[in-house]
């Protein structure tokens, strides 16, 4: 698979589909990026993956790949570990994002200041094994994320279920948090982790911001559950057929999927029908 | 103890290859979900599974890497793998060299300094054992490295040679490795510049033969390599149509 | 738990300019071995070998045991090292698991002992089917100062030729094994003895190479090679794992420079038996 690239054409160098020790390119006039190591003048690629090539700039972008986030995405994390003064978050990265006590909206007004007995009473704000709903606001020196909840849309997520999708099928757009019309408020967080729940009104939210750290599922009805339970198999079959999840691609899955049985959604056939399905319309619409 | 006949007079052997024949080969990437990447790969009656998990944070952080990252290896020999059932204890020294051999190959080709202070996790289970344990090992673990997108320097083919009645021959089967009689050699080479990354050899060979058997062995890596850079190539169209739909 | 010291970024430093010269840190040149002393004890079997600050004990034993049913004519050779916290820092195996080091050491051994068929296992029959001799290799380091397999090839090999077992006379279904006040004992039958050969490497892309690493040697090599010849000029092990990748013409070189090697160690392990 050693295609020698002396050409200057740039039509056959991005685009092209190399694996790991393969050539890209001899031409010394080109810089390398990501996914490339160079021996001597030759760019070689490190990973299987399609060649980009941005002015005189060449990358290779590996088909699939950890998370790895950048300063203003939209994530769902789980809290691992509680230490002084900070959360260990998992995001499906290569490494736990951290999140701050000082980043955190603490309850009782967002002006309020952090206080010793707030260091000290940490799990009374995210324990271990809760989920949270944050933005990435910079890297620490070592690579790790810094997070921050700062603002009344973020914070811990309840009254609903988890679900796991390839991080590249969610894409960064202007807003990850959606309310469907079905009555259901889905969180699309860009490290693939999604969260869908019982649709809470905003205004309930702002109302009572002491709750905001509250630990008691509201109460939820048997057709909300399953309306729930729908919507996460919709997911869960766009995932496993690589459509790309966004509002719309699951609304579009959700309507499909009405004419069947919650947990006939996992089954391979109506899977790969509906997905079909989905992918029609979205070209339609486009 | 009867000695069969390991190569026959018209020049083939037990299972009816040539001398310089390789198994046939079959492989696939990404057979399982939850790993970030995986390969199942069969040489002849040899199948091997293997999932890559990284680079993620790791579990014991106090042996953290700060500026590269730690490669962990395990290596499981199924019970049913071979024709008597036997469980072998995790301690077994031979699957602990096992896993080390392994370890140690991939630090030589993953750019581990582009993932500091994090673990790359490779498990690995012989579902049927049928000789060339290691060689297998470290090719489906190649194919699961690069499913998982981790940045590698370049494939790393491994390929077993031995040498029966003054003959270099390739790709031993367990009827040929258990025989103590014919040396066995496991090559691991990275195809583009020809270095070794692995070398083991077991039973005596005479230093006058090792040069050709080695050769054979590097011939048998590069086709190898080329079945490997197939199967990916294949996977990696068929993960762009869906992606790009 | 005890960590090992890395050497220091300056002697790092200092090891590979000077070996860019040719020169080694302990004054050796590149292809000598540091110096071997093999101490047999008038105990048979119990051989103590230093090589530089490196010291191994092997100790053979034998005792009369049942054969394996699927191989009755053949005595048992068992393997055992011992790698601790007594050799260096950062080699405790509370873990419960042996360490790699020790994995490696012992699996080598075993693999250099047992493969090569250095050892005719055949002549350690008594009465087949009932009785075999089963002869055990301990090995204990008591000092890791770089260099283990080598020593510990030379201990393993001395040892087992040092080695006598009780004579047996046997009469019809009877074994009868002699006292060693009685009847001298006999040696072990080896068909050959191999000698194992570690070469270091250094420098990016593993040129700079050199025999017999010591422990600092050992901690900044880029590479290591192993190889295991006997005096017939065959080679019964070899061992490349990990570290940068080299080019096969340096393993032939490596093969040539041990041939020699090999041959000086075989006379010392033979002036030291004769002793």
């Amino acid at each position: 698979m050693d295609v020698d690239m002396e050409s200057q054409d740039t039509r056959d160098i991005a685009s092209r589909i190399v694996t790991p020790g393969s050539v890209i390119t001899n031409d010394t006039a080109f810089m390398r990026g990501h996914g490339t190591f160079a021996e001597r003048t030759t760019i070689y690629s490190s990973v299987a993956g399609a060649v980009e090539r941005i002015n005189k700039l060449v990358s290779v972008r590996p088909l699939k790949q950890r998370y790895s986030g950048e300063i203003g995405d939209i994530i769902v994390g789980r809290i691992t570990e509680v230490a002084s003064k900070r959360w260990r978050v998992d995001v499906n990265s290569r490494q736990d994002g951290i999140l701050l006590l000082s980043s955190i909206n603490l309850p009782g007004g967002i002006q309020r200041r952090k206080s010793e007995s707030d260091e000290l009473q940490m799990r009374t704000f995210f324990a271990e094994g809760d989920l949270v709903f944050a933005e990435v606001q910079s890297y620490f020196a070592d690579g790790a994320l810094s997070l921050h909840t700062r603002s009344l849309q973020y914070g811990k997520l309840r009254n609903g279920t988890f679900v796991t999708v390839f991080p590249q099928l969610v894409p960064r757009s202007r807003s990850h948090f959606h309310t469907l019309p079905c009555g259901v408020d889905i969180v699309l967080g860009v490290n693939g982790y999604i969260w869908v729940s019982k649709h809470v009104p905003a205004s309930k939210v702002e109302e009572n911001s002491e709750l905001i750290y509250s630990d008691k599922n509201e109460f939820i009805s048997d057709d909300e559950r399953e309306t729930i339970a729908r919507i996460a198999n919709c997911i869960h079959l766009l995932n496993r057929l690589y459509v790309k999840i966004t509002d719309t691609s699951i609304i579009f899955a959700y309507e499909a999927s009405l004419t069947h049985a919650v947990k006939d959604l996992l089954t391979r056939e109506i899977a790969i029908d509906l997905a079909h399905n989905v992918k029609t319309r979205l070209e339609q619409q486009s | 103890m009867s000695r069969q006949e390991l190569i026959s007079p018209e020049g083939l052997r037990v299972d009816g290859r040539r001398a310089n024949e390789l198994r046939r080969i079959s492989c696939r990437a990404s057979v399982l979900n939850s790993a970030d990447g995986s390969a199942y790969y069969e040489q002849g009656n040899t199948k091997v599974l293997v999932a890559v998990y990284g680079p993620r944070e790791p579990r014991n952080r106090s042996l953290a890497q700060q500026d590269h990252a730690t490669i962990n290896v395990e290596f499981n020999i199924a019970p049913f793998s071979t024709s008597e059932r036997r469980k072998r204890s995790k301690g077994d020294k031979r699957l602990l060299e096992i896993s080390s051999f392994v370890k140690q190959t991939f630090e030589g080709a993953i750019q581990t300094a582009i993932y500091p202070r994090s673990q790359i996790d490779i498990y690995i289970h012989l579902l049927q054992h049928d000789g060339g344990t290691l060689e297998t090992c470290i090719n489906a673990a190649t194919l699961a490295l690069v499913d998982a997108g981790i940045s590698m320097m370049d494939y790393v083919c491994a390929c077993t040679a031995g040498f029966i009645d003054e003959t270099p021959i390739l790709d031993l089967n367990f009827v040929e490795e258990s025989s103590i009689e014919v040396p066995n050699l496991t090559v691991a080479i990275m195809p583009r510049n020809g270095n070794i990354a692995l070398l083991q050899m077991e039973s005596k060979l005479h230093s006058s033969k090792l040069e050709d058997v080695m050769e054979l062995a590097v011939e048998g890596c590069k086709h190898i390599h080329r079945k490997l850079d197939q199967a990916v190539l294949v996977a990696a169209k068929d993960l762009a149509d869906k992606l790009s739909n | 738990m005890v960590v090992e010291i890395e050497p220091s970024n300056i002697e790092r430093e200092f090891l590979l300019e000077a070996l860019e010269k040719g020169i080694r840190v302990d004054g050796r040149g590149i292809y000598d071995y540091r110096t071997l002393k093999i101490t047999c004890s008038p105990t048979y079997g119990l051989v103590e070998v230093q090589l530089g600050q490196t010291r191994v004990l092997a100790r053979v034993t034998c005792e009369v045991t049942r054969p394996f049913p699927d191989r009755p004519t053949e005595g048992l050779v068992q393997f055992n090292a011992d790698l601790s916290n007594l050799a260096a820092p950062g080699l405790d195996s509370s873990s419960g698991k042996p360490s790699v080091q020790e994995v490696a050491v012992s699996r080598m051994i075993e693999r250099v002992i047992r493969q090569s068929r250095a050892i005719d296992t055949e002549a350690l029959c008594i009465l087949a089917g009932e009785k075999v001799w089963s002869v055990r290799l301990d090995l204990h380091f008591l000092d890791h100062s770089g260099n283990l397999i080598d020593a510990a090839s030379i201990a393993s090999i001395a040892a087992l030729r040092h080695f006598r077992r009780p004579d047996v006379t046997i009469d019809g279904e009877e074994a009868i094994i002699h006292d060693v006040n009685e009847r001298n004992p006999v040696p072990l039958s080896i068909h050959h003895t191999p000698i194992c050969v570690t070469f270091g490497f250094f420098g990016s892309n593993g040129d700079l190479m050199l025999v017999d690493p010591n422990l600092l040697e050992e901690q900044v090599q880029v590479s290591s090679f192993t190889i295991t010849l006997n005096s017939h000029r065959e080679i019964c092990a070899l061992s490349k794992a990990g570290g940068v990748p080299l080019a096969p013409s340096l393993i032939q070189r490596c093969t040539q420079i041990a041939l020699t090697k090999v041959d000086d160690i075989n006379d010392k392990i033979q002036e030291a038996l004769m002793a």
